[in-house]
């Protein structure tokens, strides 16, 4: 009985110094993107690397790496860590995410052993590199994304290496700032040290560690009985990113999630190999996405600590864009990282349909807006403007927020802050009306930020994924509009890049304004079943008008603006009549061009979904996400071909019907 | 402004202060005669939806004349409930163009849970969107109008909202806090058009930020409507039975506000409930001459904590409620659902859990015998002996022991038949550590050691916990004072009048005269002078104290300064500020120019407080009982005493269980407890620091 309450005590206390922490960070830093974005997490890791505690605003993407570092840190420095020891890291092959992501590790010790790393990992502003912010959208290697830290020790024995410091800041845009942000680091982390401390000397030392092993048992029993509860078998998903940044050729994720007893084998053979843009990560984010993907499906509400990853076992090969080596940029991190999310999800949603989720806006949406002041000092404005999230079922999703494999944390910066700090003025934040991806629930919105730049000239950096391949529906609901980037000069449209959502250092004049338009969720289930009241109340509230509302929910409105209910059901079933529809052929011959997956139709077919040579198409299966894939003209085309994986993925055999579809990465244009 | 009160700080030949509380479940009134000391209380049950009645129902309970009533002070928590049940007002929001979805954008963020939570939903803005309603105007960040408001129609835009069926507008513009100009010229606008409450966000919050400052003014409208009916509808009753006092309510500030206030600023009563405990916990300091404690208020479903420094509460102007910021200066009250009512239970990997889940009032704990089956932090109680079960408990309740242990034994089933007296004692320890976690919130987080700081318990349950969770922090000594359910109904018959000001002006000290400084707080002062003035408070019955937000060049957050008019230099800035920095976040930065964001002022009206004295010296035996009680794993033999019986200036060691109408105080061994003249309980932790 002692122990089942000491139990709780012990975790309860574990988070509340993940938290002390949080709240000191917030407080102490110096950088807008740490103290009002909260780019930045923290958490407890045992002596080998293990994660002991996190809190509900820290970001999975920045947790789920930190074993990986101090793994690293372990190995390097065997014996030779000491009290007053501090260890800073950001190099992505080594377990880090991106070279903006900075951690720093207090190691802490109980009775002079080691036994606890108290880790803080905070998003600079900028560490060096080709570009102010250092990410772009344009990079061909790592050096030119800044400064990289393998594990170092930056405090030997209490002291400071002022040499290190030095060289670090030196190759640092806004020393001040960086400085200011370091120092926080620093301070949290003795307040950490103290504070765990305190519960060693109250549960005793021992005790803590052996509460903290029996925690960790115990997460991972309860994700091994969940996982035990799913039907064994392998499941297969896949998914674009659709740009290294300089080459239009998409690369590809494709995952085969084995599932057998208790524990879970996700293997991503097949997926492309490293490219020299920024769309690149290292070997600690194909795990950190499983682990995030499969907690949020099947034990969402308990806490998390390393337990629950036990059970996973994740192959990314080397050398692939998913697991990448020197000297691939890592910038684009995030974007991977999401990318690998959707993937799992695709691939969970066929095993826990009740869960099954409509993709989420992508990944960070970076975008930097640099230049001069009038003083001719240099300022960085950076957000990542989130979109909408998935549907799933019973739930619409939500508009321009976080999503459930994110912390809790702005991404926008205060209008009234950036014009006070930065001479831009933002025109509108609005919700992006019409950006929803369809279904009986509906994806939510993204959003819509107009930016206007007040002096001579200024600097755009954008790198974002889901441009061109926009977030996918589930169970036949439609996909959510892709992100957009643009510059609008004279009231006419520019593109910024030849590349969507990459841009590197546009030349921006005065008056131009920069507007970021962020993607909608996807949708989930056939939009043809959506309640029409739901749809009434969407058209009332102005998120969709009444066309959208007619050509794609099929629901017709009468003058005094109520559902005419019989012109609805006639205009739902005439959609329905005028959908592709076409026999499905299994065969191990699918057609690729490059990673492309390529589908041969002919034109008569080709015309009626309204999609030229080229064009990009989705097969609508019987679970969860659609098969997507790139149309070739061939006029013998009667059948609609896929491999066997492809098929494994709609979960149809040979002879089936299936919806074939464009994938329109503008859903707010039609109608 | 109200033109019919008594000038405050007048005694009467009989005087009678009024404090009432209205709780979820009961309305408390507590009514303290001025010259004889004598304290009259009450509690009837709260009527929902009809508070008014409760409070009225309330008064003739006591049976005091109406005209003996001095001063008439009232907790409500109607705009609480308004907003928890979304019963307030159809609002419309006119703001600039291209920002009618910034409450529902925010910052993007969740603002309530959902990390991994597939099926998270966001809770939906208050105004709905086709009511969120864009106008052309524009003002820069330095408060230069771009764009004016002057040839838009308002005539059309007031006949839309007419239409609509809107009972409430909120105007909030873009960088309003630089330049209220357009949102004032809105607000006149609409106001020759409309009958309607209309608000401004600078009138709310002047202060940079849209997001805040445009959910605290939307808060504002959507309750006004509701607040004010309230209010007028309480005015004519208690007039209609010849209360012709003035009548006041309790503001989140922790001070007293006239009815006209409360009714322009109805998003100023969110917390008018559990602010009045944080003032009575202050009365309670000074009678007692404590400087620093933290409150340990604990009630049947939820715990409020509060640290009061150097006998003030602190403030807090970065607040949220439900997922709804609000930024206006409320008391730094952190509330926690573990209260009586909490219920235990296993988590799914087999671990033990308290809360947030309550039993609440209906059906309650197990042992009220009132349908409830769950085990609840009070049955545990029970099972440890450290409540009657012979006696009624005040409100005529009579606990059965039998339903706890039958609750108990339920849940020590779902854990390998675990011993249900350790499980009481379990359940218990892993409630108090989340308790001792909210104090901490209000304490290490804001970068003070909560060893400094008395833990001051009361509520129904507060001195029952309070010792356990001043064992769990080390904290030194615990008090305990006279009359524990009935604190918050003192704190508000003895609260002062107060009212926040602030003003966002500032920029890097170097830039900065003192001029000018000086200038602007003077006429803040008089405003506020001026306005306490109109409410009966003479210039010596005023106090005014001002404070200014800084923060290094480059940070966000701010901490507030206080100034002195008088002495005030720069460097004493710099330094007062850096010292700030360092205990808060361990760290200064000398080298770091800091710069001023906002100018506050703090403006009190005083009313006379008495000194209370609710215990003599005699020589009465007041233990009643003994009885067995469990303390760190064993029953221990313990005394029961009665707080009527017990005399000023004895002492006695614990363990003891000290019985009172309204709380039961539970002492566990070796805590040496000595009672003072004001009736209050002095508690020594035996226990050495950790």
């Amino acid at each position: 009985m002692k122990n089942i309450v000491q139990l709780e005590l012990i975790r309860e206390s574990l988070v509340a110094v993940v938290n002390e922490m949080r709240a000191n960070i917030i407080h102490s830093s110096y950088a807008a993107i740490i103290y009002e974005g909260h780019d930045f997490s923290c958490a407890l890791m045992s002596a080998d690397g293990r994660q002991i505690a996190q809190g509900l605003a820290d970001h999975p993407i920045h947790i789920f790496a930190v074993p990986y570092s101090t793994r690293k840190v372990v190995e390097v420095f065997g014996e030779d860590i000491h009290e007053g020891d501090l260890f800073l890291h950001n190099d992505p092959y080594t377990g880090g995410t991106h070279l903006n992501d900075v951690l720093l590790l207090q190691p802490i010790f109980y009775d002079d052993k080691l036994s606890m790393f108290a880790a803080m990992r905070c998003h600079w502003n900028d560490v060096g590199g080709m570009t102010p912010g250092s990410l772009s959208g344009r990079v061909k290697e790592i050096y030119q994304e800044g400064i990289r830290i393998a594990p170092t020790k930056i405090s030997q024995r209490g002291t400071l290496n002022e040499g290190m410091v030095e060289l670090l800041f030196n190759n640092m845009r806004g020393r001040e700032e960086r400085l200011g942000d370091f120092n926080a680091m620093l301070g949290t982390g003795r307040k950490a040290e103290e504070h765990i401390g305190r519960l060693f000397n109250r549960f005793g030392g021992q005790s803590l560690l052996d509460g903290i092993e029996e925690l960790i048992f115990r997460s991972e029993k309860l994700m091994r009985s969940k996982i035990k509860s799913c039907p064994d078998g392998e499941y297969f998903a896949e998914g674009y990113c659709e740009s290294d940044g300089s080459n239009p050729e998409p690369l590809i994720v494709k995952l085969k999630l084995m599932l057998k007893g208790d524990s879970i084998t996700a293997d991503f053979s097949g997926t492309s190999k490293q490219t020299n843009g920024p769309t690149n990560c290292g070997p600690a984010m194909a795990f950190n996405a499983v682990g995030t993907i499969v907690k949020a499906f099947l034990d969402p509400y308990t806490p998390i600590n390393h337990g629950s990853f036990n059970p996973i076992t994740v192959n990314a090969p080397e050398g692939s864009f998913i697991n990448a080596r020197e000297p691939a940029p890592c910038g684009g991190m995030a974007e991977v990282k999401f990318l690998i999310d959707s993937v799992v999800a695709s691939a969970m949603g066929q095993i826990v349909p009740e869960m099954a989720v409509g993709d989420l806006k992508g990944g960070a949406n970076h975008v930097h807006i640099a230049g001069p002041r009038l003083n001719g000092s240099t300022y960085i404005h950076y957000e990542w403007p989130a979109g909408g999230t998935g549907a799933s079922k019973g739930i619409d999703g939500g508009n321009a927020v976080r999503s459930y494999n994110e912390g809790d944390f702005n991404s926008i910066q205060s209008v009234e802050t950036v014009e006070k700090q930065y001479p831009l003025r933002v025109e509108a934040c609005e919700i992006r009306e019409g950006s929803c991806g369809d279904g009986e629930y509906r994806g939510g919105f993204g959003l819509r930020r107009d930016i206007r730049i007040l002096n001579q000239s200024a600097m755009l950096s954008v790198l974002s994924e889901k441009n061109v391949i926009p977030p996918y529906g589930v169970f036949g609901g439609g996909n959510g509009a892709a992100n957009r980037f643009i510059v609008l000069r004279k009231g006419k449209t520019t593109l910024p890049s030849d590349v969507p959502g990459k841009v590197s250092g546009f030349q921006l004049l005065k008056d131009d304004v920069v507007r970021e338009e962020t993607a909608g969720g996807g949708g989930y289930g056939d939009p043809l079943d959506r309640a029409t009241e739901l749809v009434h109340l969407d058209v009332k509230h102005e998120y969709l008008n009444k066309n959208q509302a007619e050509k794609r929910y099929g629901v017709i409105f009468n003058e005094t603006g109520s559902v005419n209910q019989d012109a609805t059901i006639h205009k739902r079933s005439k959609i329905k009549e005028q959908r592709v529809i076409l026999k499905i052929q299994m065969d191990n011959n699918q057609i690729h061009d490059g990673a492309r997956r390529v589908f041969l139709i002919n034109r008569e077919n080709a015309k009626m979904l309204g999609v030229s040579e080229g064009g990009l198409i989705e097969i609508i299966g019987v679970s969860c996400a659609p098969l997507r894939g790139w149309i070739k003209f061939d006029e013998n085309a009667e059948y609609i071909v896929v491999g066997t994986d492809g098929g494994s993925l709609l979960n149809l055999v040979n002879g089936d019907l299936v919806e074939i579809r464009p994938v329109v990465s503008l859903p707010e244009t039609v109608g | 402004m109200c033109h019919c009160q008594k000038p405050w700080g007048r005694v009467l030949p009989k005087e009678y202060l009024v404090g009432i509380d209205v709780g979820g479940t009961f309305t408390d009134i507590l009514c303290l005669e001025v010259n004889s000391q004598k304290l009259l209380e009450a509690k009837v049950p709260s009527l929902p939806g009809r508070q008014w009645e409760g409070v009225l129902n309330a008064l003739i309970e006591l049976g005091i004349n109406a005209e003996e009533i001095s001063a008439f002070v009232h907790g409500t928590t109607i705009a609480t409930n308004a907003l928890l049940e979304k019963k307030g007002a159809k609002t419309a929001l006119i703001t600039t163009k291209g920002f009618r979805d910034t409450l529902e954008i925010g910052r993007t963020r969740r603002l309530t849970g959902g990390l991994f939570d597939i099926k998270f939903v966001r809770p939906s803005p208050l105004v709905e969107r086709n009511l969120r309603i864009e106008v052309p105007e524009r003002t820069s960040a330095y408060g230069t109008i771009l764009n004016e408001i002057e040839d838009y129609d308002f005539v059309k835009l007031g006949s839309l909202l007419e239409r609509s069926g809107v009972e409430s507008v909120a105007v909030c513009f873009v960088n309003s806090y630089a330049n209220a100009q357009n949102e004032k010229k809105a607000v006149s606008s609409l106001k020759k058009e409309l009958e309607l409450p209309v608000c401004y966000s600078a009138g709310i919050v002047p202060e940079q930020g849209e997001f805040h400052r445009f959910s605290s003014c939307v808060l504002n409208a959507y309750l006004t409507p509701v607040v004010r009916k309230y209010l007028s509808t309480l005015k004519i009753e208690l007039q209609g039975r010849g209360v012709d006092s003035p009548v006041n309510i309790m503001g989140s500030n922790g001070g007293a506000m006239t009815l006209e206030q409360a009714g322009d600023f109805a998003v100023g009563t969110f917390l008018s409930g559990p602010v009045g405990g944080v003032g009575g916990a202050v009365r309670v300091c000074e009678m007692t001459d404590v400087k620093d404690s933290i409150t340990f208020d604990m009630g049947g479903t939820s715990t409020d904590v509060a640290l009061i420094h150097n006998r003030r509460p602190r403030i807090s102007y970065d607040n949220q409620i439900d997922a709804f910021p609000l930024q206006v200066p409320q008391l730094d009250i952190h509330t926690i659902g573990a209260g009586g009512g909490s219920i235990a239970w296993v988590q799914e990997d087999g671990t033990l859990e308290v809360g947030p889940h309550s039993a609440g009032a209906l059906p309650g704990p197990a042992c009220y015998g009132r349908g409830g089956i769950q085990p609840t932090i009070s049955d545990a109680n029970l099972i440890l002996g450290r409540l009657p079960i012979k006696r009624k408990l005040s409100g005529g309740l009579e606990l059965n022991k039998g339903a706890s242990e039958a609750a108990f034994a339920q849940l020590s089933k779902k854990l390998q038949g675990a011993d249900i007296t350790s499980l009481a004692d379990g359940v218990l320890r892993i409630a108090v550590a989340k308790m001792a976690g909210a104090v901490r919130e209000v304490s290490v987080h804001r970068g003070f050691d909560p060893r400094d700081f008395a833990l001051l318990g009361f509520g129904g349950a507060g001195p029952m916990h309070v010792f356990l969770v001043a064992e769990e922090l080390a904290v030194p000594t615990v008090i305990v004072p006279r009359y524990p359910g009935h604190l918050s109904a003192m704190g508000q018959l003895l609260a002062d009048q107060r009212q926040d000001m602030v003003l966002s002006w500032g920029g890097r000290l170097e830039n900065l005269s003192g001029g000018d400084l000086l200038s602007r707080i003077e006429v803040m002062e008089k405003e506020s002078e001026a306005l306490l003035s109109g409410n009966g408070f003479a210039l010596d019955r005023q106090r005014h104290e001002f404070s200014v937000d800084m923060r290094y060049t480059g940070q966000s957050f701010t901490l507030a300064v206080p100034i002195e008019k008088k002495k005030m230099t720069w460097d004493s800035l710099r330094r007062g500020f850096g010292e700030r920095h360092e205990q808060t976040f361990g760290h200064q930065d000398s080298s770091n120019e800091c710069e001023i964001v906002n100018l506050r002022l703090v403006s009190r009206g005083l009313v006379d407080k008495p000194v209370l004295t609710f215990s003599e010296k005699n020589d009465k035996n007041p233990i009643i009982e003994s009885r067995k009680i469990w303390f760190d794993g064993a029953w221990v033999e313990c005394s029961i005493l009665d707080r009527e019986l017990m005399a000023a200036e004895s002492t006695f060691v614990g363990p003891a269980i000290i019985e009172e109408a309204g709380g039961t105080t539970v002492v566990p061994p070796k805590w040496k407890v000595s009672v003072h003249l004001s009736g209050t309980l002095f508690c020594e932790n035996p226990f050495k620091k950790i």
